[in-house]
């Protein structure tokens, strides 16, 4: 049975199990958060979703994710552009392999890059980067 | 009896013209049983006026490419009609429209998931399943039916008189 969930777990899993992205970002790659504590990583969001359905089922289910690296600005050695260049050569048709699922594409639809600055210190910034991938997979069943 | 969804909506089909199967990933279809109407307003009518010709039968279907289910693409090469059932909710199985139809196909890819579309066109009587219409509306179609079989004889039959 093809259960949503799976597909951003499998792109965490992908994102994860890379050892050249786990180096740029070592605290990991997560769903909306972070632990608290960590200083580079990789975030996974929803930006958008939406299912298509032929009669009686659904049939594709398209998601746009954010994938970006975060850094805090005063780690030293932090490579946000290696990283987000990193992310990318992970996912841009790439395929993604989940249970119920048949992969049809990955590629990111619109690059992201911005610096936050630290609400509770102003003189830290965080620096991110990566983009929005649009994510489609077809029911096997459907 | 209830409005109901087209969630369910199915379209079968059987290139042999005998045991429609469902067609899979198709999303839409839709029948044009619309007919033809004469003008024949004349001198002193104060609006026009129409009679009733032939009644249509075509329409289309769409939904996704699946490279599993190309039966539409495999229609539109046949020379033959093979029978057609239109559903508009599975779980009211007893309305439908069936009948011998020509399929035609066509694709359209782009950088999302290619979707499929077609026509269909009746190659004989293409109907609603009698027991869905009021005894007028059968009556009426029987009578369409009548004429058209005194119009058109089987091979080999000679033309009523």
């Amino acid at each position: 049975m093809a259960n949503t969930s799976d597909i951003a777990s499998a792109l965490i899993a992908k994102l994860g199990s890379d050892p050249e992205l786990l180096a740029l970002c070592p605290n990991g790659v997560y769903w909306d958060e972070s632990p608290p504590g960590s200083t580079r990583f990789v975030i996974v969001a929803f930006i958008n979703a939406i299912d298509r359905g032929v009669f009686g089922r659904r049939a594709v289910e398209e998601g746009i994710y954010l994938v970006e690296a975060r850094m805090l600005s005063t780690v030293p050695g932090a490579n946000i552009n290696r990283a987000a260049a990193r992310i990318d050569e992970l996912l841009e048709d790439q395929p993604l392999t989940v249970a119920g699922y048949t992969w049809s594409t990955m590629h990111r639809v619109e690059p992201t890059r911005m610096t936050e600055v630290d609400e509770l210190d102003p003189s830290i910034r965080w620096n991110r980067r990566g983009g929005q991938y649009f994510v489609e997979m077809s029911h096997t069943d459907a | 009896m209830a409005i109901k969804t087209g969630r369910y909506g199915q379209v079968k089909w059987d290139p042999a013209g005998t045991t429609p199967v469902l067609l899979i990933s198709l999303n839409a279809w839709t029948g044009d049983f619309k007919t033809e109407m004469e003008d024949v307003t004349c001198f002193g009518d104060v609006n026009r006026v129409y009679i009733p010709g032939m009644k249509d039968a075509k329409g289309t279907i769409g939904g996704f490419w699946n490279s599993a289910n190309i039966e539409i693409f495999e229609a539109a090469e046949m020379e033959t009609p093979g029978l057609l059932e239109l559903i508009p909710n599975s779980t009211e199985p007893t309305f439908l429209w069936s009948g011998p139809a020509y399929l035609d196909a066509s694709i359209d890819a782009s950088l999302q998931a290619p979707k499929v579309s077609g026509t269909w066109t009746a190659a004989g009587p293409f109907l609603i399943e009698g027991g869905a219409l009021t005894m007028a509306a059968r009556e009426a179609r029987q009578r369409r039916l009548d004429q058209q079989q005194r119009e058109r004889p089987a091979e080999g039959e000679q033309p009523a008189a």
